[in-house]
Protein backbone atom coordinates (compact mmCIF):
# COMPACT_ATOMS: atom_id res chain seq x y z
CA UNK A 1 0.00 0.00 0.00
CA UNK A 2 2.97 2.27 0.56
CA UNK A 3 3.58 2.36 -3.15
CA UNK A 4 0.68 4.76 -3.42
CA UNK A 5 2.75 7.59 -1.98
CA UNK A 6 5.74 7.21 -4.23
CA UNK A 7 4.86 9.91 -6.70
CA UNK A 8 3.49 12.86 -4.77
CA UNK A 9 2.30 15.59 -7.07
CA UNK A 10 4.78 18.39 -7.51
CA UNK A 11 3.57 21.59 -5.92
CA UNK A 12 4.67 25.16 -6.12
CA UNK A 13 6.07 26.69 -2.98
CA UNK A 14 3.48 29.25 -2.09
CA UNK A 15 1.86 30.52 1.06
CA UNK A 16 0.68 27.80 3.40
CA UNK A 17 -2.97 26.84 3.05
CA UNK A 18 -3.44 26.86 6.83
CA UNK A 19 -1.32 28.57 9.44
CA UNK A 20 -1.88 28.43 13.19
CA UNK A 21 0.37 30.61 15.32
CA UNK A 22 0.18 30.26 19.11
CA UNK A 23 -3.45 29.16 19.01
CA UNK A 24 -5.14 28.69 22.38
CA UNK A 25 -8.60 27.35 22.99
CA UNK A 26 -10.13 27.29 26.44
CA UNK A 27 -13.60 26.05 27.28
CA UNK A 28 -15.47 27.43 30.26
CA UNK A 29 -14.46 30.23 32.60
CA UNK A 30 -12.62 30.77 35.86
CA UNK A 31 -11.55 27.79 37.89
CA UNK A 32 -13.55 25.33 35.84
CA UNK A 33 -11.90 26.39 32.60
CA UNK A 34 -10.40 23.59 30.55
CA UNK A 35 -7.56 24.35 28.18
CA UNK A 36 -8.03 22.22 25.08
CA UNK A 37 -5.23 23.78 23.07
CA UNK A 38 -2.32 25.72 24.54
CA UNK A 39 -0.18 27.41 21.97
CA UNK A 40 -0.40 25.32 18.84
CA UNK A 41 1.84 26.24 15.91
CA UNK A 42 1.07 24.40 12.70
CA UNK A 43 1.34 24.99 8.98
CA UNK A 44 -0.22 23.02 6.17
CA UNK A 45 1.11 23.77 2.70
CA UNK A 46 -1.20 24.00 -0.29
CA UNK A 47 -1.87 20.49 -1.52
CA UNK A 48 -0.13 18.90 1.44
CA UNK A 49 -1.53 15.88 3.28
CA UNK A 50 -0.98 16.32 7.03
CA UNK A 51 -2.11 13.80 9.63
CA UNK A 52 -2.82 15.05 13.12
CA UNK A 53 -2.18 12.32 15.64
CA UNK A 54 -2.91 12.12 19.34
CA UNK A 55 -4.65 10.22 22.11
CA UNK A 56 -8.17 10.99 23.28
CA UNK A 57 -8.68 14.45 24.68
CA UNK A 58 -5.68 15.99 22.96
CA UNK A 59 -7.80 18.59 21.25
CA UNK A 60 -7.46 17.18 17.73
CA UNK A 61 -11.13 17.68 17.07
CA UNK A 62 -11.08 21.12 18.65
CA UNK A 63 -8.24 22.10 16.36
CA UNK A 64 -10.16 20.86 13.34
CA UNK A 65 -13.30 22.71 14.45
CA UNK A 66 -11.28 25.92 14.71
CA UNK A 67 -9.99 25.52 11.17
CA UNK A 68 -13.48 24.62 9.97
CA UNK A 69 -14.80 27.84 11.52
CA UNK A 70 -17.17 26.00 13.86
CA UNK A 71 -15.39 27.56 16.84
CA UNK A 72 -13.14 30.58 17.36
CA UNK A 73 -9.72 30.52 19.04
CA UNK A 74 -9.44 32.03 22.55
CA UNK A 75 -6.04 33.45 21.63
CA UNK A 76 -3.53 33.23 18.82
CA UNK A 77 -3.79 33.58 15.11
CA UNK A 78 -5.43 31.34 12.55
CA UNK A 79 -4.95 32.11 8.86
CA UNK A 80 -6.67 30.30 6.01
CA UNK A 81 -5.52 30.86 2.43
CA UNK A 82 -8.08 28.52 0.99
CA UNK A 83 -11.63 28.44 -0.20
CA UNK A 84 -14.19 27.31 2.37
CA UNK A 85 -12.85 24.07 3.80
CA UNK A 86 -14.66 20.83 3.06
CA UNK A 87 -15.31 18.91 6.27
CA UNK A 88 -15.84 15.23 6.94
CA UNK A 89 -16.79 13.89 10.36
CA UNK A 90 -16.42 10.55 12.06
CA UNK A 91 -20.02 9.77 11.20
CA UNK A 92 -21.18 10.22 7.65
CA UNK A 93 -23.97 12.47 8.99
CA UNK A 94 -25.90 12.32 5.74
CA UNK A 95 -29.39 13.78 5.73
CA UNK A 96 -31.47 10.61 6.19
CA UNK A 97 -34.42 11.97 4.23
CA UNK A 98 -32.40 12.68 1.09
CA UNK A 99 -31.01 10.23 -1.45
CA UNK A 100 -27.24 10.04 -1.89
CA UNK A 101 -27.42 12.28 -4.95
CA UNK A 102 -29.68 14.80 -3.22
CA UNK A 103 -27.27 14.96 -0.29
CA UNK A 104 -24.51 16.01 -2.68
CA UNK A 105 -26.93 18.31 -4.45
CA UNK A 106 -27.82 20.06 -1.17
CA UNK A 107 -24.14 20.84 -0.55
CA UNK A 108 -23.82 22.28 -4.06
CA UNK A 109 -26.95 24.32 -3.52
CA UNK A 110 -25.70 25.73 -0.21
CA UNK A 111 -22.39 26.51 -1.92
CA UNK A 112 -24.32 28.64 -4.39
CA UNK A 113 -23.99 26.45 -7.49
CA UNK A 114 -26.68 27.28 -10.05
CA UNK A 115 -29.54 24.79 -10.32
CA UNK A 116 -28.75 24.01 -13.96
CA UNK A 117 -25.16 23.04 -13.18
CA UNK A 118 -25.93 20.89 -10.18
CA UNK A 119 -27.01 17.55 -11.72
CA UNK A 120 -23.86 17.25 -13.84
CA UNK A 121 -21.61 18.17 -10.93
CA UNK A 122 -23.42 15.72 -8.64
CA UNK A 123 -22.85 12.89 -11.14
CA UNK A 124 -19.23 13.90 -11.47
CA UNK A 125 -18.66 13.83 -7.71
CA UNK A 126 -20.44 10.51 -7.23
CA UNK A 127 -18.29 9.10 -10.06
CA UNK A 128 -15.21 10.38 -8.28
CA UNK A 129 -16.01 8.30 -5.19
CA UNK A 130 -17.13 5.36 -7.37
CA UNK A 131 -20.76 5.53 -6.43
CA UNK A 132 -22.21 6.23 -9.85
CA UNK A 133 -24.96 3.64 -9.60
CA UNK A 134 -26.36 4.39 -6.16
CA UNK A 135 -27.32 8.06 -6.40
CA UNK A 136 -30.98 7.20 -5.99
CA UNK A 137 -30.47 5.20 -2.80
CA UNK A 138 -31.09 6.59 0.63
CA UNK A 139 -28.45 6.56 3.37
CA UNK A 140 -30.10 3.71 5.28
CA UNK A 141 -29.81 1.52 2.18
CA UNK A 142 -26.05 2.03 1.95
CA UNK A 143 -23.21 0.40 3.86
CA UNK A 144 -21.07 2.36 6.32
CA UNK A 145 -18.24 2.62 3.81
CA UNK A 146 -20.53 3.82 1.05
CA UNK A 147 -22.06 6.41 3.36
CA UNK A 148 -18.61 7.76 4.16
CA UNK A 149 -17.89 8.00 0.44
CA UNK A 150 -21.09 9.95 -0.11
CA UNK A 151 -19.98 12.18 2.78
CA UNK A 152 -16.65 12.67 0.99
CA UNK A 153 -18.44 13.59 -2.24
CA UNK A 154 -20.65 15.98 -0.29
CA UNK A 155 -17.64 17.57 1.41
CA UNK A 156 -15.99 18.08 -1.96
CA UNK A 157 -19.24 19.54 -3.28
CA UNK A 158 -19.12 22.29 -0.69
CA UNK A 159 -15.99 23.66 -2.34
CA UNK A 160 -16.33 25.92 -5.35
CA UNK A 161 -16.02 23.91 -8.55
CA UNK A 162 -13.28 26.10 -9.95
CA UNK A 163 -10.54 25.90 -7.35
CA UNK A 164 -8.29 28.01 -9.51
CA UNK A 165 -8.20 31.18 -7.44
CA UNK A 166 -7.72 29.60 -4.05
CA UNK A 167 -6.39 26.19 -3.10
CA UNK A 168 -8.83 23.70 -1.65
CA UNK A 169 -8.69 22.29 1.86
CA UNK A 170 -10.20 19.07 3.15
CA UNK A 171 -10.65 18.62 6.90
CA UNK A 172 -11.28 15.10 8.13
CA UNK A 173 -12.06 14.10 11.71
CA UNK A 174 -11.34 10.37 12.11
CA UNK A 175 -13.55 9.68 9.12
CA UNK A 176 -12.78 5.96 8.92
CA UNK A 177 -12.53 5.01 12.59
CA UNK A 178 -16.06 3.63 12.72
CA UNK A 179 -15.47 1.28 9.78
CA UNK A 180 -14.29 -2.31 9.80
CA UNK A 181 -10.68 -2.99 8.84
CA UNK A 182 -11.24 -3.99 5.23
CA UNK A 183 -13.56 -1.10 4.47
CA UNK A 184 -11.11 1.29 6.09
CA UNK A 185 -8.33 -0.10 3.94
CA UNK A 186 -10.30 0.41 0.74
CA UNK A 187 -11.39 3.90 1.76
CA UNK A 188 -7.85 4.96 2.61
CA UNK A 189 -6.76 4.06 -0.92
CA UNK A 190 -9.83 5.84 -2.23
CA UNK A 191 -9.00 8.99 -0.28
CA UNK A 192 -5.44 9.06 -1.62
CA UNK A 193 -6.79 8.70 -5.15
CA UNK A 194 -9.29 11.54 -4.60
CA UNK A 195 -6.62 13.68 -2.96
CA UNK A 196 -4.37 13.30 -6.01
CA UNK A 197 -7.25 13.97 -8.35
CA UNK A 198 -8.40 17.13 -6.59
CA UNK A 199 -5.14 18.85 -5.67
CA UNK A 200 -6.53 19.67 -2.26
CA UNK A 201 -4.65 20.16 0.99
CA UNK A 202 -5.78 17.68 3.65
CA UNK A 203 -5.75 17.94 7.42
CA UNK A 204 -6.60 14.46 8.65
CA UNK A 205 -7.23 13.75 12.33
CA UNK A 206 -6.70 10.21 13.56
CA UNK A 207 -5.58 8.24 16.58
CA UNK A 208 -4.27 5.37 14.46
CA UNK A 209 -0.49 5.63 13.91
CA UNK A 210 -0.46 3.24 10.95
CA UNK A 211 -3.23 5.14 9.24
CA UNK A 212 -1.43 8.42 9.79
CA UNK A 213 1.85 7.13 8.33
CA UNK A 214 0.17 5.44 5.42
CA UNK A 215 -1.88 8.44 4.37
CA UNK A 216 0.10 11.51 5.35
CA UNK A 217 3.10 13.26 3.91
CA UNK A 218 3.68 14.62 7.36
CA UNK A 219 2.53 13.34 10.76
CA UNK A 220 2.05 15.81 13.60
CA UNK A 221 1.82 14.46 17.15
CA UNK A 222 -0.24 16.41 19.69
CA UNK A 223 0.10 16.05 23.44
CA UNK A 224 -3.01 15.81 25.61
CA UNK A 225 -4.62 18.25 28.06
CA UNK A 226 -3.67 20.79 26.96
CA UNK A 227 -2.94 20.04 23.32
CA UNK A 228 0.43 21.11 22.03
CA UNK A 229 2.50 20.01 19.08
CA UNK A 230 5.05 17.49 20.38
CA UNK A 231 6.85 16.68 17.17
CA UNK A 232 6.34 16.15 13.52
CA UNK A 233 7.68 13.50 11.18
CA UNK A 234 8.17 13.68 7.46
CA UNK A 235 6.74 10.37 6.29
CA UNK A 236 6.42 11.20 2.61
CA UNK A 237 7.09 8.26 0.31
CA UNK A 238 8.28 5.89 3.02
CA UNK A 239 7.84 2.19 2.41
CA UNK A 240 8.80 -1.21 3.71
CA UNK A 241 11.15 -1.28 6.69
CA UNK A 242 11.48 2.52 6.85
CA UNK A 243 7.74 2.88 7.20
CA UNK A 244 7.59 0.26 9.94
CA UNK A 245 10.44 1.99 11.77
CA UNK A 246 8.65 5.33 11.73
CA UNK A 247 5.43 3.70 12.89
CA UNK A 248 7.34 2.16 15.79
CA UNK A 249 9.01 5.43 16.63
CA UNK A 250 5.78 7.42 16.58
CA UNK A 251 4.02 4.72 18.57
CA UNK A 252 6.72 4.82 21.23
CA UNK A 253 6.46 8.56 21.43
CA UNK A 254 2.69 8.47 21.61
CA UNK A 255 2.81 5.93 24.45
CA UNK A 256 5.31 8.11 26.22
CA UNK A 257 3.01 11.13 25.91
CA UNK A 258 0.05 9.12 27.18
CA UNK A 259 1.92 7.65 30.17
CA UNK A 260 3.26 11.07 31.16
CA UNK A 261 -0.29 11.89 32.27
CA UNK A 262 -0.18 9.36 35.09
CA UNK A 263 1.04 10.76 38.41
CA UNK B 1 -12.79 5.99 22.26
CA UNK B 2 -10.17 5.20 24.83
CA UNK B 3 -10.20 1.52 23.96
CA UNK B 4 -9.19 2.37 20.42
CA UNK B 5 -6.07 4.29 21.30
CA UNK B 6 -3.30 2.47 19.47
CA UNK B 7 -1.27 0.70 22.13
CA UNK B 8 0.32 -2.14 20.13
CA UNK B 9 -2.39 -4.52 21.24
CA UNK B 10 -6.08 -4.54 20.48
CA UNK B 11 -7.87 -3.29 17.42
CA UNK B 12 -5.11 -1.05 16.17
CA UNK B 13 -2.63 -3.86 15.81
CA UNK B 14 -5.16 -6.21 14.25
CA UNK B 15 -6.08 -3.63 11.68
CA UNK B 16 -2.42 -3.01 11.02
CA UNK B 17 -1.89 -6.69 10.29
CA UNK B 18 -4.81 -6.86 7.96
CA UNK B 19 -3.65 -3.88 5.98
CA UNK B 20 0.05 -4.59 6.19
CA UNK B 21 0.29 -8.17 4.91
CA UNK B 22 -1.28 -7.72 1.49
CA UNK B 23 0.44 -4.36 1.16
CA UNK B 24 3.79 -5.99 0.57
CA UNK B 25 2.37 -7.97 -2.31
CA UNK B 26 1.64 -5.99 -5.47
CA UNK B 27 -1.61 -4.19 -4.86
CA UNK B 28 -2.81 -2.38 -7.93
CA UNK B 29 -5.57 0.14 -8.32
CA UNK B 30 -7.62 -2.50 -10.05
CA UNK B 31 -7.57 -4.65 -6.92
CA UNK B 32 -8.81 -1.80 -4.78
CA UNK B 33 -11.57 -1.15 -7.23
CA UNK B 34 -12.65 -4.77 -7.34
CA UNK B 35 -12.51 -5.14 -3.56
CA UNK B 36 -14.44 -1.92 -3.12
CA UNK B 37 -17.10 -2.94 -5.61
CA UNK B 38 -17.39 -6.35 -3.94
CA UNK B 39 -17.82 -4.77 -0.53
CA UNK B 40 -20.46 -2.40 -1.86
CA UNK B 41 -22.40 -5.27 -3.35
CA UNK B 42 -22.20 -7.38 -0.21
CA UNK B 43 -23.15 -4.52 2.07
CA UNK B 44 -26.09 -3.09 0.20
CA UNK B 45 -29.49 -4.22 1.36
CA UNK B 46 -31.63 -5.69 -1.35
CA UNK B 47 -35.34 -5.07 -1.02
CA UNK B 48 -37.29 -8.30 -1.21
CA UNK B 49 -39.62 -8.60 -4.16
CA UNK B 50 -43.29 -8.40 -3.28
CA UNK B 51 -45.78 -10.19 -5.47
CA UNK B 52 -49.43 -9.28 -5.95
CA UNK B 53 -50.53 -12.18 -3.81
CA UNK B 54 -48.32 -11.06 -0.92
CA UNK B 55 -49.86 -7.63 -1.13
CA UNK B 56 -53.39 -9.05 -1.06
CA UNK B 57 -52.51 -11.08 2.01
CA UNK B 58 -51.04 -7.99 3.67
CA UNK B 59 -54.18 -5.95 3.02
CA UNK B 60 -56.39 -8.75 4.31
CA UNK B 61 -54.24 -8.95 7.43
CA UNK B 62 -54.66 -5.23 8.06
CA UNK B 63 -58.36 -4.96 7.26
CA UNK B 64 -59.97 -8.16 8.51
CA UNK B 65 -59.21 -8.01 12.26
CA UNK B 66 -60.69 -4.53 12.88
CA UNK B 67 -63.69 -5.45 10.72
CA UNK B 68 -64.25 -8.59 12.74
CA UNK B 69 -63.96 -6.58 15.97
CA UNK B 70 -66.70 -4.21 14.82
CA UNK B 71 -68.94 -7.13 13.79
CA UNK B 72 -68.35 -8.73 17.18
CA UNK B 73 -69.25 -5.53 19.05
CA UNK B 74 -72.45 -5.12 17.04
CA UNK B 75 -73.27 -8.75 17.73
CA UNK B 76 -72.91 -8.21 21.49
CA UNK B 77 -75.00 -5.07 21.24
CA UNK B 78 -77.71 -6.97 19.35
CA UNK B 79 -77.66 -9.75 21.96
CA UNK B 80 -77.92 -7.29 24.84
CA UNK B 81 -80.81 -5.53 23.14
CA UNK B 82 -82.54 -8.83 22.46
CA UNK B 83 -82.18 -9.75 26.11
CA UNK B 84 -84.23 -6.60 26.86
CA UNK B 85 -82.26 -5.77 29.98
CA UNK B 86 -82.76 -2.05 29.46
CA UNK B 87 -85.69 -0.06 28.08
CA UNK B 88 -85.61 0.79 24.37
CA UNK B 89 -84.91 4.48 24.97
CA UNK B 90 -81.68 3.61 26.76
CA UNK B 91 -80.44 0.85 24.47
CA UNK B 92 -81.96 1.00 20.99
CA UNK B 93 -81.56 -1.88 18.55
CA UNK B 94 -78.63 -1.69 16.16
CA UNK B 95 -81.26 -1.72 13.41
CA UNK B 96 -82.91 1.44 14.80
CA UNK B 97 -79.58 3.29 14.72
CA UNK B 98 -78.85 1.99 11.23
CA UNK B 99 -82.29 3.19 10.08
CA UNK B 100 -81.65 6.61 11.57
CA UNK B 101 -78.25 6.81 9.85
CA UNK B 102 -79.75 5.65 6.57
CA UNK B 103 -82.41 8.34 6.90
CA UNK B 104 -79.67 10.98 7.22
CA UNK B 105 -77.81 9.54 4.25
CA UNK B 106 -80.76 9.04 1.92
CA UNK B 107 -82.03 12.57 2.46
CA UNK B 108 -78.56 13.98 1.93
CA UNK B 109 -78.77 15.67 5.32
CA UNK B 110 -75.60 13.85 6.39
CA UNK B 111 -73.61 15.80 3.84
CA UNK B 112 -74.66 19.18 5.14
CA UNK B 113 -74.07 18.12 8.77
CA UNK B 114 -70.61 16.77 7.96
CA UNK B 115 -69.79 19.81 5.86
CA UNK B 116 -70.64 22.27 8.64
CA UNK B 117 -68.39 20.48 11.13
CA UNK B 118 -65.58 19.27 8.91
CA UNK B 119 -64.98 22.55 7.10
CA UNK B 120 -64.80 24.36 10.42
CA UNK B 121 -62.48 21.75 11.85
CA UNK B 122 -60.18 21.81 8.83
CA UNK B 123 -60.10 25.61 8.62
CA UNK B 124 -59.40 26.02 12.32
CA UNK B 125 -56.77 23.30 12.16
CA UNK B 126 -54.97 24.90 9.21
CA UNK B 127 -54.86 28.25 11.00
CA UNK B 128 -53.57 26.37 14.05
CA UNK B 129 -50.78 24.85 11.96
CA UNK B 130 -49.87 28.26 10.57
CA UNK B 131 -49.60 29.69 14.08
CA UNK B 132 -48.00 26.71 15.80
CA UNK B 133 -45.21 26.13 13.28
CA UNK B 134 -43.32 29.42 13.69
CA UNK B 135 -44.15 29.32 17.40
CA UNK B 136 -42.61 25.85 17.75
CA UNK B 137 -39.50 26.90 15.80
CA UNK B 138 -39.04 29.93 18.05
CA UNK B 139 -39.55 27.94 21.23
CA UNK B 140 -37.12 25.26 20.11
CA UNK B 141 -34.36 27.65 19.09
CA UNK B 142 -34.66 30.54 21.57
CA UNK B 143 -33.93 29.16 25.00
CA UNK B 144 -35.25 32.20 26.87
CA UNK B 145 -38.65 31.96 25.17
CA UNK B 146 -38.65 28.28 25.87
CA UNK B 147 -38.01 28.55 29.58
CA UNK B 148 -40.66 31.27 29.77
CA UNK B 149 -43.45 29.73 27.67
CA UNK B 150 -42.55 26.05 27.43
CA UNK B 151 -44.19 24.98 30.71
CA UNK B 152 -47.26 27.07 29.91
CA UNK B 153 -47.62 25.39 26.55
CA UNK B 154 -47.32 21.95 28.10
CA UNK B 155 -49.91 22.90 30.71
CA UNK B 156 -52.26 24.12 27.96
CA UNK B 157 -51.83 20.79 26.22
CA UNK B 158 -53.19 18.94 29.20
CA UNK B 159 -56.10 21.35 29.71
CA UNK B 160 -59.33 19.92 28.26
CA UNK B 161 -60.27 22.43 25.58
CA UNK B 162 -63.93 22.23 26.62
CA UNK B 163 -62.84 24.42 29.52
CA UNK B 164 -62.37 27.27 27.06
CA UNK B 165 -65.95 27.14 25.77
CA UNK B 166 -67.64 29.24 28.50
CA UNK B 167 -64.91 31.85 28.18
CA UNK B 168 -65.17 32.01 24.39
CA UNK B 169 -68.98 32.16 24.52
CA UNK B 170 -68.83 35.18 26.82
CA UNK B 171 -66.32 36.84 24.51
CA UNK B 172 -67.88 36.16 21.15
CA UNK B 173 -71.37 34.79 21.83
CA UNK B 174 -72.51 31.59 20.11
CA UNK B 175 -70.82 32.49 16.82
CA UNK B 176 -68.16 30.89 14.60
CA UNK B 177 -65.31 32.89 16.24
CA UNK B 178 -66.11 31.04 19.49
CA UNK B 179 -65.69 27.72 17.72
CA UNK B 180 -62.40 28.77 16.08
CA UNK B 181 -61.01 30.11 19.36
CA UNK B 182 -61.64 26.79 21.05
CA UNK B 183 -60.11 24.85 18.16
CA UNK B 184 -56.99 27.02 18.16
CA UNK B 185 -56.50 26.79 21.91
CA UNK B 186 -56.85 23.04 21.60
CA UNK B 187 -54.60 22.39 18.61
CA UNK B 188 -51.79 24.97 18.76
CA UNK B 189 -50.12 23.64 21.93
CA UNK B 190 -49.89 20.06 20.68
CA UNK B 191 -48.63 21.01 17.22
CA UNK B 192 -46.02 23.40 18.64
CA UNK B 193 -44.94 20.85 21.26
CA UNK B 194 -44.61 18.19 18.57
CA UNK B 195 -42.34 20.44 16.54
CA UNK B 196 -40.24 21.29 19.60
CA UNK B 197 -39.86 17.59 20.39
CA UNK B 198 -38.97 16.89 16.76
CA UNK B 199 -36.27 19.56 16.78
CA UNK B 200 -34.92 18.35 20.13
CA UNK B 201 -34.44 14.90 18.65
CA UNK B 202 -32.31 16.07 15.72
CA UNK B 203 -28.78 14.66 16.04
CA UNK B 204 -26.61 17.74 16.72
CA UNK B 205 -24.23 16.70 13.97
CA UNK B 206 -26.76 17.58 11.25
CA UNK B 207 -26.98 21.34 11.89
CA UNK B 208 -23.19 21.32 12.26
CA UNK B 209 -22.93 19.76 8.82
CA UNK B 210 -25.22 22.52 7.60
CA UNK B 211 -22.89 25.13 9.03
CA UNK B 212 -19.74 23.69 7.46
CA UNK B 213 -21.61 23.50 4.16
CA UNK B 214 -22.13 27.23 4.46
CA UNK B 215 -25.80 27.38 5.46
CA UNK B 216 -26.93 30.48 7.34
CA UNK B 217 -29.62 30.41 10.03
CA UNK B 218 -32.51 30.52 7.56
CA UNK B 219 -31.05 28.00 5.11
CA UNK B 220 -30.25 25.73 8.05
CA UNK B 221 -33.85 25.92 9.27
CA UNK B 222 -35.28 25.30 5.83
CA UNK B 223 -32.96 22.59 4.50
CA UNK B 224 -31.93 20.83 7.68
CA UNK B 225 -33.91 21.59 10.85
CA UNK B 226 -37.42 21.37 9.43
CA UNK B 227 -36.95 18.22 7.34
CA UNK B 228 -34.96 16.58 10.14
CA UNK B 229 -37.73 17.39 12.63
CA UNK B 230 -40.43 16.10 10.29
CA UNK B 231 -41.21 12.81 12.09
CA UNK B 232 -41.80 14.61 15.41
CA UNK B 233 -43.61 17.46 13.67
CA UNK B 234 -45.88 14.98 11.94
CA UNK B 235 -46.71 13.32 15.26
CA UNK B 236 -47.61 16.79 16.57
CA UNK B 237 -49.73 17.51 13.51
CA UNK B 238 -51.61 14.26 13.98
CA UNK B 239 -52.27 14.92 17.63
CA UNK B 240 -53.15 18.51 16.75
CA UNK B 241 -55.87 17.29 14.41
CA UNK B 242 -57.28 14.98 17.06
CA UNK B 243 -57.37 17.90 19.51
CA UNK B 244 -58.95 20.20 16.90
CA UNK B 245 -61.69 17.71 16.20
CA UNK B 246 -62.41 17.10 19.89
CA UNK B 247 -62.40 20.82 20.67
CA UNK B 248 -64.77 21.42 17.79
CA UNK B 249 -67.21 18.80 19.06
CA UNK B 250 -67.07 20.23 22.58
CA UNK B 251 -67.70 23.74 21.28
CA UNK B 252 -70.56 22.64 19.02
CA UNK B 253 -72.17 20.68 21.82
CA UNK B 254 -72.22 23.61 24.20
CA UNK B 255 -72.54 26.62 21.93
CA UNK B 256 -75.87 26.23 20.16
CA UNK B 257 -77.40 28.86 17.93
CA UNK B 258 -79.00 29.14 14.50
CA UNK B 259 -75.96 31.20 13.48
CA UNK B 260 -73.78 28.13 13.86
CA UNK B 261 -75.88 25.91 11.63
CA UNK B 262 -76.42 22.21 12.21
CA UNK B 263 -73.09 20.45 12.74
CA UNK B 264 -72.33 17.09 14.29
CA UNK B 265 -72.12 18.54 17.79
CA UNK B 266 -75.49 20.27 17.45
CA UNK B 267 -77.02 17.11 16.04
CA UNK B 268 -75.75 15.24 19.08
CA UNK B 269 -77.12 17.97 21.35
CA UNK B 270 -80.50 17.76 19.58
CA UNK B 271 -80.56 14.00 20.09
CA UNK B 272 -79.99 14.63 23.76
CA UNK B 273 -82.81 17.22 23.91
CA UNK B 274 -85.27 14.88 22.13
CA UNK B 275 -84.13 11.98 24.34
CA UNK B 276 -83.53 10.13 21.06
CA UNK B 277 -80.85 7.50 21.65
CA UNK B 278 -80.68 6.53 17.96
CA UNK B 279 -79.77 10.10 17.07
CA UNK B 280 -77.12 10.24 19.80
CA UNK B 281 -75.48 6.99 18.75
CA UNK B 282 -75.67 8.00 15.07
CA UNK B 283 -73.86 11.24 15.89
CA UNK B 284 -71.17 9.38 17.81
CA UNK B 285 -70.72 6.95 14.92
CA UNK B 286 -70.36 9.87 12.49
CA UNK B 287 -67.84 11.66 14.73
CA UNK B 288 -65.75 8.48 14.92
CA UNK B 289 -66.11 8.01 11.18
CA UNK B 290 -64.63 11.45 10.44
CA UNK B 291 -61.78 10.97 12.93
CA UNK B 292 -60.92 7.57 11.51
CA UNK B 293 -61.26 8.78 7.91
CA UNK B 294 -58.82 11.64 8.38
CA UNK B 295 -56.37 9.35 10.17
CA UNK B 296 -56.51 6.69 7.45
CA UNK B 297 -56.62 8.99 4.42
CA UNK B 298 -54.25 11.77 5.49
CA UNK B 299 -51.97 10.99 8.40
CA UNK B 300 -51.32 7.26 8.02
CA UNK B 301 -50.01 7.53 4.40
CA UNK B 302 -47.98 10.66 5.21
CA UNK B 303 -46.43 9.06 8.26
CA UNK B 304 -45.68 5.86 6.39
CA UNK B 305 -43.95 7.77 3.59
CA UNK B 306 -41.84 9.89 5.93
CA UNK B 307 -40.74 6.97 8.10
CA UNK B 308 -40.08 4.60 5.19
CA UNK B 309 -37.88 7.11 3.38
CA UNK B 310 -35.69 7.36 6.47
CA UNK B 311 -35.44 3.63 7.03
CA UNK B 312 -37.61 3.85 10.16
CA UNK B 313 -40.20 1.20 9.48
CA UNK B 314 -42.65 1.92 12.28
CA UNK B 315 -45.49 -0.47 12.92
CA UNK B 316 -47.45 0.59 9.86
Amino acid sequence: MTATLENPPARALTEPAVRLAGVHKTFGHGRRAVAALAGVDLEVAAGEFVCLLGASGCGKTTLLNLVAGLETPTAGELTLNTSRPAVMFQEAALMPWLTAARNVDLALRLAGVARADRPARTTELLDLVRLSGVGAKRPHELSGGMRQRVALARALASQPASATEQPALLLMDEPFSALDAINRDVLQAELLRVWRATDSAVLFVTHDVREAVRLGQRVVLLSSRPGQVVRDWDVNGLSGADELDVVDEINTRLREVISSHVG
Amino acid sequence: MSAEVPTESGTGAEAAQLTAEPAEATVTDFDDEAVGAGLDLLDTTHPSTITGRDRLRKVAKAVLPPLLAVVLLIGIWQALWAAALWPEDQLPAPKAVADNLWGLISTGQVLSILYVSVHRGVLGYLVGVAIATPLGLLLAKVSMLRSAFGPLLSALQSLPSVAWVPLAVLWFGPTPPTIYTVILLGSVPSIANGLVAGIDQIPPILPRVGRVLGAGALANARHILLPAALPGYLAGLKQGWAFSWRSLMAAELIANSPQLGLGLGQYLQNGSSYLDMSMIISAIVLILFVGLGVELLVFRPLERRVLRSRGLSGAL
